[in-house]
């Protein structure tokens, strides 16, 4: 059962004993705070519990020499009730919620003993971790004792980054109480399982100790103390189960179970938590705190209506949840706020509007209030923040990072499970407190995670927009029957003039792989793009050839070409120039000096002369006509084409010139004319029936424009162009019943709906 | 908008020849609304040119509005482009801060792919 399945809900997912939630793991939460007064109840009744906690050997007698970790101590705890704990795990092993109760149970607090610090909370130990948020392995260790501390275990945390294994360090005398020493050891040995959860336990534990014995503090002190030597029995099974289902790879639940376990050690007194949290932050603190990121965002309502918005939110209260988990104190459970929380999580309630049904003030109440007016920030700040960040950052990046590491790793809900694991609250927290250093620069990876899961999402946009990240680059073809054959380039020309331009791309490619420095296999891969109607493709061969014979007109002219129909005007002119340059009648008109600043006019102008020169020289015409083109001046390019055209009436790509400028200039009827003239030339001519479609929508026409978009596509299925203005087309003809072959890019169906 | 180096404004130029054909005139029949449209070359908001496309009147002028526009967009000018030809659908490209709106959201709502001519190739 996936992770996601855990978090969303799903049908393959049914909670044991909540047939109402869509949310088991919000549903787990729940049955923990809901069940907690009844479970309470029975720990009262059940004779020689143990209490867990501080180390008072009196509870633990048997210290045999089992060499238990903190980090697992509470499996071994589980008191008189433990072959129940036992039968409950065996009759029920897929229920989660009841083997949670069951293990929750002897971790209830002491309602008689308070501690001070031994359960601090992750958020204000997480403080000390990252006081001073800067990544330096070797921090100066000197200063006042808190400095010193809060520099020492931010070495550790760096070398935990830089997976390197960490040296103990002599420190000065830094006075630490016996619940500071408890608190840290406690926390470095969960958060060294987060941050090695790849290497051995073996590893972890030497990172662990020499962290401990640079504080002078003893590993084992607390753990032995607990080691009840009654429970073997217990121990080996729950070991057994535990190994079964880590050993399973499909068990990614079993692996979220225990790193719960691992962390649900740390459960602390919530007088403490708040005590300590006070202490760090004032008792405003954490308001304080989302405030300053607030006020770094833009304005609200925004994102109204964005759904990526709410889910975030719904992945924060999750979160929030989760951590609430972890408080035992039986006012807080019973809260609204908690309630309120749940069901946030569970999807229940929505905040729209920033309305939500104010919670009544108890205890809690603040806690509800001020939750429920920052919560409306927070969603939104989200959503600003992600918004923003496309700025900085590139939505393109993301988008080929996410995309390429899915293909490495092919399995989207395993990569889901790890992103979700490593995102544990108590990174999440950790991460806030670097941001807020920071200055909420937005590289937190709960952020990342937001727009990780927004361009899953939107995938397919995503494949578009890296497509686009790659401009300028030529992309080869995965797999190509042509590689390894003996003449591909001699191949390549006898398919492109046969008219199979898909397949001439991939006998061409492998003869630029063969031969890199071959101009004319570039050149003809650029035409062969350029005629299946793959600009960016023809642009990025063409460069090639330019870079091999910088001299080639024949480039130099598709360059200019394609760049026009990119509607990129500066790098176009500079292209039609060269061609001048480089032409040996014409070359003496152009002055090298102006390569540089080029003007449209004085090209025109040049070009012009030239065509007074020789008349007859169709291809001035041309790069005549592809001047106009830019300049928007239509009429004269059709002048200009149909010039050319006299002098070369059998040039196909001439006739498409002649109708896409028309088509331009919303002359479609003739436009068509001219591009039927170029299809009975070339029938298989990808450009000109995507252009036929193009000419088609542009009159309204959208069934013909269809026809003839899925002609164009049954050539070249990777003409996404035409896959883009197809799904225009079938949207306008009101056929959304082909939109979803049309995503799909189900060629054959479209094929059959649509015939011509 | 001849002088416009923008590759926005080839496509605008399309859309006011568009406007004068029936397939425009249906446009001005179904939408009837006016949009302005900021367009900047490379930055949100720096060097930015305005159109306004009438659809009521059949128009595309170079400037800002004289009136109140029924809703107006800001592009970064490629990002226009994408929308305009349908790589990118609008929703998206708002959610993503590449398209930002101003003034009513039902008008916004009309603004989609199809309102524009598709540009041939040569």
């Amino acid at each position: 059962m996936a992770m996601r399945e855990l978090v969303t809900g799903g049908t393959s997912c049914p909670v044991p004993g909540s047939s109402s939630s869509s949310n088991p793991v919000a549903a787990l939460a729940e049955n923990l705070f809901g069940a907690a007064s009844k479970t309470r109840d029975s720990v009262r009744e059940l004779p020689g519990i143990t209490r867990t906690g501080h180390p008072d050997a009196s509870f633990y007698p048997g210290t045999d020499g089992q060499s238990a970790l903190p980090g697992l101590e509470y499996y071994q705890q589980p008191g008189a009730q433990g072959s129940e704990f036992l039968h409950a795990y065996r009759a029920d092993p897929a229920g989660f919620g009841g083997v949670w109760d069951e293990i929750q149970r002897p971790q209830l607090p002491p309602f008689a003993h308070p501690r001070e610090i031994q359960g601090a909370p992750h958020l204000a130990d997480l403080q000390i971790y990252d006081h001073g948020a800067s990544s330096q392995l070797q921090p100066t260790l000197d200063g006042p004792p808190q400095r010193v501390l809060s520099s020492f275990l931010h070495s550790f945390v760096g070398s935990s980054r830089a997976g390197v294994p960490f040296r103990p360090v002599a420190l000065p005398v830094l006075g630490l109480s016996e619940g500071d020493k408890q608190c840290i050891r406690d926390r470095s040995s969960i958060m060294a399982r987060h941050f090695f959860a790849d290497k051995s336990e073996d590893f972890i534990n030497s990172q662990v100790n020499a962290l401990l014995h640079s504080l002078e503090i003893d590993n084992d002190l607390r753990a032995k103390g607990h080691l009840p030597g009654r429970f073997h029995e217990f121990e080996e099974h729950w070991n057994e189960s535990q190994g079964a289902v880590r050993a399973g790879p499909s068990h990614p639940s079993g692996r979220w179970a225990a790193e719960y376990n691992q962390q649900i050690v740390s459960r602390g007194d919530p007088e403490s938590w708040a005590r300590s949290f006070e202490q760090q932050h004032g008792s405003n603190g954490w308001a304080t705190e989302f405030e300053q990121e607030q006020s770094q965002m833009i304005s609200t309502g925004q994102m109204q209506g964005a759904n990526n918005s709410n889910l975030a939110a719904m992945e924060q209260t999750r979160m929030l949840a989760h951590t609430l988990a972890q408080n035992d104190d039986p006012k807080f459970q019973n809260s609204k706020f908690l309630q309120f929380v749940s069901k946030m999580s569970r999807g229940e309630l929505i905040i729209d509007d920033n309305q939500v049904k104010p919670a009544e003030a108890s205890a809690s109440g603040d806690w509800a209030d001020e939750y429920q007016q920052k919560h409306y920030g927070i969603h939104n700040s989200w959503a600003d923040q992600y918004a923003r960040d496309e700025h900085s950052y590139g939505v393109d990046t993301w988008a080929s990072e996410f995309a390429t590491e899915q293909e490495k790793t092919g399995l989207v809900d395993d990569q889901w499970v790890n992103e979700f694991s490593k995102l544990h609250v108590q990174d999440w927290a950790e991460e806030f407190a670097q941001q807020v250093d920071e200055g909420a620069v937005g590289q937190n990876s709960a952020d990342n995670w937001a727009t990780a899961y927004d361009e899953y999402l939107n995938e397919q946009t995503a494949a578009k927009q890296r497509s686009d990240a790659s401009r300028g680059v030529y992309v080869f073809s995965d797999m190509n029957p042509y590689v390894g054959h003996p003449n591909p380039l001699k191949e390549g020309k006898e398919l492109f003039r046969k008219g199979l331009l898909s397949e001439a791309v991939l006998a061409l490619e492998a003869e630029v792989l063969k031969n890199p420095e071959n101009a004319e296999g570039w050149r003809l891969l650029g035409i062969t793009h350029a005629e299946n109607d793959d600009d960016q493709q023809a642009i990025a061969s063409m460069m090639r050839a330019q870079e091999v014979d910088p001299a080639n007109l024949e480039v130099l002219l598709a360059l200019g070409v394609s760049h026009t129909n990119e509607l990129e005007q500066a790098a176009a002119i500079r292209y039609l120039y060269r061609w001048l340059q480089h032409h040996p009648k014409y070359g003496h008109l152009a002055s090298p000096e102006k390569s540089e600043s080029l003007y449209y006019a004085d090209v025109a102008r040049l070009f012009n002369e030239a065509a007074q020169v020789s008349p007859e020289d169709s291809d001035v015409h041309i790069v005549l006509g592809v001047l106009y083109n830019l300049s928007r001046e239509y009429d004269r390019a059709i002048e200009s084409f149909q010039t050319a055209l006299k002098l070369k009436p059998r040039d196909y790509s001439l006739w498409n010139k002649l109708g896409a400028t028309q088509a331009n200039s919303v002359q479609s009827a003739d436009a068509i004319l001219a591009y039927q003239q170029a299809l009975d030339l070339k029938p298989n001519y990808v450009r000109a029936w995507a252009n036929m479609g193009i000419s088609f929508a542009n009159q309204g026409l959208y069934e013909e424009s269809i026809r003839y978009y899925v002609r164009a596509l049954a050539m070249n299925p990777k003409a996404d162009n035409a896959w883009q203005y197809l799904r225009i087309s079938l949207s306008c003809a009101s056929r959304n019943d082909m939109l979803d072959a049309c995503d799909s890019r189900n060629i054959d169906f479209l094929q059959k709906e649509f015939p011509l | 908008m001849a002088n416009s180096t923008l590759k926005s404004a080839a496509l605008l130029d399309q859309m006011k020849l568009h406007l004068a054909t029936d397939a425009g005139k249906d446009l001005v029949k179904k939408i009837g609304l006016v949009y302005q449209i900021n367009i900047a070359p490379k930055k949100m908001g720096i060097d930015e040119e305005s159109f306004v496309v009438d659809l009521k009147k059949g128009e595309v002028t170079k400037g800002p509005c004289e009136g109140k526009p029924d809703a107006a967009f800001s592009f970064q000018d490629d990002d226009f482009l994408k929308v305009a030809t349908g790589k990118m659908n609008p929703q998206i490209a708002f959610m993503r801060g590449k398209m930002k709106v101003k003034g009513s959201l039902s008008a916004a709502q009309k603004f989609t792919p199809d309102i524009f001519p598709k540009p041939s190739k040569m």
